[in-house]
């Protein structure tokens, strides 16, 4: 399909369905979602369980394969690349923070927000500046060398979130980052994902259940049974009172989680 | 679910984790099989009761085969248990007894051991005429035997099987009952650790290990020139080379890659992310394992090398000893009698007839001390041995060559020139002996120790020495087959024509006997060495797969991040490398070290059997390296 993209599109959906199991007695999971994010957007994702919010959020990130439709990441079509061509795309564009951190626990905080940057040629000066910068915005410059063992769920996902950063994706995917964090730690860390879109102009796509968290988003799509059913913009609304347009969609919608 | 249900489905489904632990104790017990047969087999038998060296040598073996395979089983059955405990916790959760639990894998274990036993006796059945037929090669026998289906072995192998059964079994009832549901849940949760920051004392141990191996090596190089502390000394260096092999396992390599890590200031990068990172997590756990790794390795490779240098330099070393097929001391008659009846037999031969001087004199020593007693010496002409075909340096005129093959055992000061003085007519009764051969120039089993002249000199030294009780004239009848396919016929006819209370025996004889000898050591230490290697290798295998599981979720967050299974390769190929390597290498060093003591034993070079057996071990060490990583991708590419 032909589609002239503005040059601030970083991530086209278009006709996405998946489906498991096989022919015959498939489920389809996800039934023709069209999707566009742009730079600089922070959009959350929300929906009842077993809506296909983790599913659409593994297909867009290259982790799952769709099973018709089309996704652009720049200017790639990543639905038919190879599982080579992928990795190269997830290394490049797309940064990961996940519920459960997915930190090495054999590396320290600074060696596993550096692995990804370590097969590109960047020299050692330039990812210590960037370590610096970005540690600096987490507040985690402390706990440079310590080991995840010895650290708070917080600052794990912190340190998550800084691995996500410190090779400045296209892209940044979050599945339920605070879904293992206390309230505070939850807020703290959205706040850092905030400034981090505000300031950076960092993309960040957020599968969510919790209404807080998605508050902070500019954006939320909310799915139900493998479609979008609604959209709601942020706007110039405060986030309180969006938090409250998010609650009543969600009644809407049923199945508060 | 009834019990029995419930055993065949988990047993199905960890079918992937037993197979090799279920080939390894297949080939454990047919090994063992074998060995039994051979143990009982007639043929053996009555070997066996001629020699104490062979009752003794399988003895010592069958006790070694049977503790190696307990010990390794053992291992093998602790790994699987530790890998199961989350199942072993979910029983209990729901309410089954430890009994039960225990039980259950007691029922598992037996089946998958009586299965291993079947198929483990058949293929030792199988395979047991060949090893018969593989060690009657190596002896030299060529008896031939048949297929005998020892029910001696049988009883035996089954006699063994039960002792495992019931070690194993006591192990699992220990190990459910000891273990809380806590540690069951946690035991394969071990992320909670992290990397201790090392102390001065952590770098002082290090340097430790290193200083306690260096010094063994020392101690080493200096046993032989002690023979009179042997014992003591050989306690000390395996003392001090385990106990520094440990250090450096426990302490120095994590030492180091601590400073080389440290160096990297936190850009580790994703190949050493991968090797050093988990190495150094693990390192202070697998001491014990890498250390018993190690030190086997060592003794099997030491063991293997010389019992293959010993069975390789035999032909060499009876030459050496023995430079003639035949000889005879002043025996014409004989020697006539023999020669026409090797020509009846039309066996070709070459005889000549030797001169010789036996003559009693001394070693003139510098130190007064040493004894100076006198000695009986034959004299010899290089002329005359180069005619009978030796390949002798004749020496000047005045001087003499000493030949010998012991003497680097008897510790005799080896500085030449010596002196030898004896009684003779004139003043010059001094003879100087200018260098040493290691090799004999007449049969060892003749009287004196051999010097080796030029013939003028010979002739001169008839002349001069005295002919009295001292001394006496000899001739010697040497003889040369021609045609070695008939060793055997020509060796009968000497022997039965030479006075058996002399004790002469011939080459071919001498040769046969080491053959056997030396045949038999090969095998059993061949047999030994293969299970060694078997052990160890799947010892680390085991481990390196638990460590694949526990890593499995690295990997999976790896491909997220974007790395491609071949990166990942490429930093667990490097982690397997040090994994298999490190031991193998300060295996091999070792080895060398205790080659170096063992190099005694034997007069010629050790080199290529050396060279041979440790390429051969390293080579099957290797496949284990190669499986293990291939183990690793499997892991790798599915992650995701």
């Amino acid at each position: 399909m032909k589609n002239k993209k503005t040059p601030k599109t970083v991530l086209i959906a278009e006709g996405l369905r998946k489906s498991y199991g096989l022919k015959g007695n498939a489920q389809q999971v996800l039934k023709g979602i069209d999707l566009r994010v742009i730079e600089g957007e922070f959009v959350g994702i929300m929906g009842p369980s077993g809506s296909g919010k983790t599913t659409l959020l593994n297909t867009l990130a290259t982790i799952d394969r769709s099973t018709d439709g089309q996704i652009f990441i720049k200017e790639h079509e990543i639905s038919k690349m190879k599982d080579n061509q992928l990795s190269s795309i997830r290394r490049k564009h797309l940064g990961f923070i996940f519920q459960d951190y997915n930190l090495l626990d054999t590396l320290t905080v600074k060696e596993n927000i550096l692995l990804p940057i370590s097969l590109t040629k960047i020299s050692k000066n330039q990812a210590e500046t960037e370590f610096h910068a970005i540690a600096e915005i987490l507040d985690i410059k402390e706990l440079a060398n310590k080991y995840p063992a010895e650290i708070s769920g917080g600052e794990k996902q912190r340190t998550s979130a800084a691995r996500a950063l410190i090779h400045s994706p296209s892209i940044v995917f979050a599945d339920e980052p605070t879904g293992a964090l206390d309230s505070k730690a939850a807020s703290n860390l959205l706040e850092n994902l905030h400034e981090i879109n505000q300031e950076r102009q960092v993309t960040i796509v957020m599968v969510t259940h919790d209404p807080l968290a998605s508050s902070y988003c500019k954006r939320v799509i909310f799915l139900k049974d493998g479609r979008i059913f609604s959209e709601l913009y942020r706007g110039e609304k405060t986030r309180e009172s969006f938090f409250k347009d998010i609650l009543d969609m969600q009644a809407v919608l049923g199945g508060g989680d | 679910m009834t019990t029995q249900k419930l055993v065949m489905r988990s047993m199905r489904k960890n079918i992937k984790m037993y197979y090799l632990y279920f080939f390894a104790m297949i080939f454990s017990i047919s090994l063992y099989f074998i060995f039994s047969t051979l143990q009982n087999d007639p043929t053996i038998v009555n070997m066996i009761r001629a020699s104490m060296h062979f009752s003794t040598a399988f003895l010592v073996a069958g006790i070694l085969l049977i503790l190696i395979t307990i010990v390794f089983t053992m291992y093998a059955t602790s790994i699987f248990i530790r890998r199961r405990s989350q199942e072993i916790g979910l029983y209990q959760l729901i309410g089954l007894s430890k009994a039960w639990v225990a039980r259950v894998l007691i029922l598992e274990h037996i089946i998958l051991g009586l299965g291993a036993l079947l198929i483990g006796m058949l293929v030792g059945a199988l395979l047991s005429r060949l090893f018969i037929l593989l060690f009657m090669n190596l002896i030299g026998l060529e008896t031939m035997i048949g297929l005998t289906f020892s029910s001696q072995a049988v009883i035996q192998t089954i006699a063994v099987f039960t002792c495992l059964i019931a070690v194993t079994s006591l192990q699992i009832i220990l190990t459910v009952y000891r273990s809380t549901l806590l540690q069951l849940f946690q035991a394969n949760n071990q992320n909670d650790y992290f990397v201790k920051r090392p102390r001065i004392i952590s770098g002082i141990l290090g340097l430790a290990g290193l200083s306690l191996i260096g010094f063994g090596y020392y101690v080493s190089t200096m046993i032989v020139d002690h023979a009179d502390l042997l014992l003591f000394l050989m306690l000390l260096v395996l003392a001090s080379t385990i106990l520094g092999t440990f250090l450096v396992f426990h302490t120095t390599i994590s030492w180091i890659l601590y400073v080389f890590r440290k160096k990297q200031n936190g850009n580790l990068g994703l190949y050493n992310s991968l090797s050093v990172a988990p190495l150094m997590h693990r390192m202070k756990g697998h001491a014990n394992s890498l250390t018993l790794i190690t030190v086997l390795s060592a003794m099997t490779i030491t063991m293997i090398s010389l019992s293959y240098s010993l069975y390789y330099s035999t032909e060499n070393d009876v030459r050496l000893e023995m430079p003639f097929d035949f000889a005879v001391e002043n025996m014409q008659e004989e020697a006539s009698i023999i020669s026409s009846k090797l020509e009846e037999e039309q066996i070709e031969f070459e005889h000549f007839q030797l001169d010789a001087i036996r003559f009693y004199g001394a070693w003139v020593e510098q130190e007064s001390n040493v004894d100076n007693r006198h000695r009986a010496f034959m004299l010899f002409s290089a002329e005359q041995m180069a005619q009978a075909g030796l390949d002798v340096e004749t020496p000047q005129y005045g001087e003499a060559i000493y030949h010998n093959t012991r003497t680097s055992i008897e510790g005799m000061e080896i500085s030449f020139p010596k002196y030898v003085q004896y009684a003779s007519n004139d003043e010059v009764n001094r003879l100087i002996v200018s260098s040493f051969r290691l090799e004999n120039v007449m049969n060892y089993r003749f009287h004196g120790e051999q010097l080796l002249v030029a013939d003028e000199t010979f002739h001169k030294m008839r002349e001069s020495i005295q002919e009295s009780e001292h001394s006496e004239y000899l001739t010697f009848d040497v003889f040369h087959l021609l045609d070695t396919e008939k060793s055997d016929a020509a060796s009968d006819i000497f022997l039965t024509n030479v006075d058996s209370d002399q004790y002469i025996t011939d080459f071919y004889s001498a040769y046969e006997g080491s053959r056997q000898t030396y045949g038999l050591l090969i095998f059993i230490a061949g047999i030994l060495g293969f299970v060694f290697i078997l052990s160890t290798g799947s010892i680390l295998y085991f481990k390196q797969m638990t460590e694949a599981e526990q890593e499995k979720k690295h990997y999976r967050t790896l491909r997220q991040l974007g790395f491609q299974v071949n990166d990942i390769m490429k930093g667990i190929i490097r982690k397997q490398l040090f994994v298999y390597l490190i031991p193998l290498g300060i295996g091999l060093i070792h080895a060398a070290f205790a080659l170096n003591v063992g190099s005694v034993l034997i007069v010629a070079s050790m080199l290529t059997p050396i060279i041979i057996s440790m390429a051969a071990y390293i080579v099957i060490y290797l496949m284990f390296t190669v499986v293990t990583i291939r183990y690793y991708r499997s892991i790798v590419t599915n992650a995701l």
